[in-house]
């Protein structure tokens, strides 16, 4: 497995977790204001991402260190396009949703939930991509 | 799946007559990763034309020698 394909595995991973864990943050105490849940993610998500991107470099020092090829930038761009769409899917969604439902606080919750659903699309597509081919 | 593109290629048949260089070599020799020339011997990706021809001229043959089109 290809550096680029174990950061993706990795970081979908990274992900997930912290979006469950903004999502468990936001059904604690729906009303409480947005830095509330937004500060641990935040934090979780760098501290995260940070430590395993070193691990996974110290594992593959030179591929780590390696540019993208032309086929890993084909996939990167092939799946930005795709989680692109997602992300204004998602992003219209929550904007339906406001209007139903006219909270602050839940539109601002909605809409970090897209980014991170589309970024997780955005390693789920580099996988299938790069395992698949392209 | 993703639809395999057209192109048949005999790099791994050149990469064993030319001593058997590796995969992770040539990929060196012409700028992609090993992954990238597993995935064109596989045919599973069609690599640019620039890549095609670095290819071609490190085994110094021709890019037809190299690369055909499906059913030719």
């Amino acid at each position: 497995m290809s550096f680029r394909e174990k950061s993706a595995w990795v970081m979908s991973v990274v992900m997930v977790v912290t979006g469950l864990l903004y999502a468990w943050l936001v059904q604690a105490a729906p009303q409480a204001p947005v830095i509330a849940p937004l500060l641990p993610y935040v934090l979780a998500v760098t501290a995260l991402s940070v430590v395993v991107q070193i691990v996974l470099a110290l594992h593959s020092p030179s591929e780590a260190s390696a540019p993208l090829d032309e086929r890993e930038r084909n996939v990167a761009a092939r799946a930005g396009q795709i989680s692109g769409i997602v992300l204004a899917i998602a992003v219209m969604l929550s904007g339906a949703v406001y209007v139903l439902f006219p909270e602050g606080n839940m539109l601002f919750h909605h809409l970090l939930g897209a980014l991170i659903v589309a970024q997780f699309v955005d390693y789920a597509a580099q996988i299938w991509l790069l395992r698949r081919g392209y | 799946m993703a639809k395999r593109p057209p192109i048949t290629n005999r790099v791994r048949e050149l990469r064993e007559a030319n001593g058997a260089i590796s995969q992770a070599a040539l990929g060196e020799a012409v700028g992609v990763t090993r992954q990238t020339i597993i995935a064109i011997e596989q045919g599973r990706y069609s690599p640019s034309l620039e890549t095609s021809f670095r290819i071609a001229r490190l085994f110094g043959v021709g890019l037809e020698d190299v690369f055909g089109w499906e059913g030719d």
